[in-house]
């Protein structure tokens, strides 16, 4: 009988770890919006006039198309596993750099949209809205970091699946797909929360 | 490895067409739903309710299909529910609450 120990067991609950630890990590951070959203609220009820009138001078279609470009991205996660799954790694490669792309596309458009704010002297610390400004930069901010930080582990299995031993990982990438549609989640509640929940129906006109 | 949940691919249009679909239902709302002014803030607490009701549909699709809840461990789902009921019942009733300290 061999005295060596065998290390090679299966998790207890039958869920891989690393898909288990990033469950409970999504949770901690939803708690971590929730607060975000609790403050939101709160102001957003003491203070009508000041969110109504900053959240009319948000552009709501680019949040729009931000928003179609997120569930497209969920999309293609979610295809880009099914394919590793069934080792198509070229549809894996396609959908993967689809949903990078989207991940650009989304950037691209929040720079596009707070270039136009900073123009405009809409931001935290001016005269105006300087209270809503600041719920809008630190709650688009914070998800968009969390973009970021989805875009770069993507990109390096991206890469690593040009290689002659390609990316065959499917728990890893599937754990990493969860975070990115938990992304998509937070912006299901942040696009109309800051840009379509005006309190008061004002002109609508966005930067 | 991943589990295997058959062909899921028609699953996963289906949940893309209905979060395209909510996502334009929630503009049509904010945009066209204009309650009477009388309403004040009730009319303000319903036209929040009905944004956070489309999102919430809209979460529960994402985490369900594209997530794989529903075919995962119920023990993920446990885990998942108990935050997920928080969220939605501090939005609702932060909203609410804090909307009746200021009718009265």
């Amino acid at each position: 009988m061999s005295s060596a120990l065998n290390l090679s067991h299966e998790p207890v609950t039958k869920i891989p770890h690393g898909k288990l630890v990033m469950w409970a990590f999504l949770a901690s951070e939803l708690m971590f919006f929730s607060g975000f959203f609790g403050a939101f609220i709160v102001l957003r009820n003491a203070n009508y006039d000041t969110f109504g009138q900053g959240s009319a001078l948000l552009s709501w279609p680019l949040a729009l198309v931000n928003t179609f470009i997120l569930i497209g991205s969920s999309l293609t996660m979610a295809m880009c596993i099914y394919h590793l799954e069934r080792k198509n790694n070229r549809f894996f490669q396609l959908f993967l750099g689809l949903t990078i792309l989207g991940g650009f596309g989304f950037l691209i458009v929040k720079f596009i949209e707070y270039s136009s704010k900073f123009e405009h002297g809409l931001f935290p610390g001016q005269e105006h809205h300087t209270l809503f400004f600041s719920f809008y930069f630190m709650m688009t901010g914070f998800h968009a970091i969390h973009v970021i930080a989805g875009m770069i582990p993507m990109s390096f299995m991206w890469f690593k699946s040009f290689t002659k031993k390609g990316y065959p990982y499917p728990v890893k990438v599937e754990t990493l797909g969860l975070y990115w549609h938990f992304v998509d989640l937070m912006w299901i509640f942040i696009f109309p929360a800051l840009y379509l929940m005006i309190p008061y129906h004002g002109a609508i006109g966005g930067h | 490895m991943g589990h295997d949940h058959g062909n899921v691919i028609p699953s996963y249009m289906k949940v893309f067409y209905t979060l395209c679909t909510l996502t334009v239902l929630t503009v049509v709302a904010a945009k066209s739903l204009h309650f009477p002014a009388s309403w004040g803030t009730p009319g303000d607490i319903l036209h929040v309710s009905i944004g956070v009701i489309i999102a919430v549909i809209k979460v529960i699709a994402v985490m369900y299909i594209f997530m794989h809840l529903k075919f995962d461990h119920p023990f993920l789902r446990f885990l998942v529910y108990v935050p997920a009921f928080l969220f939605v019942v501090l939005t609702f009733a932060l909203n609410f609450l804090e909307s009746w300290d200021y009718i009265h």
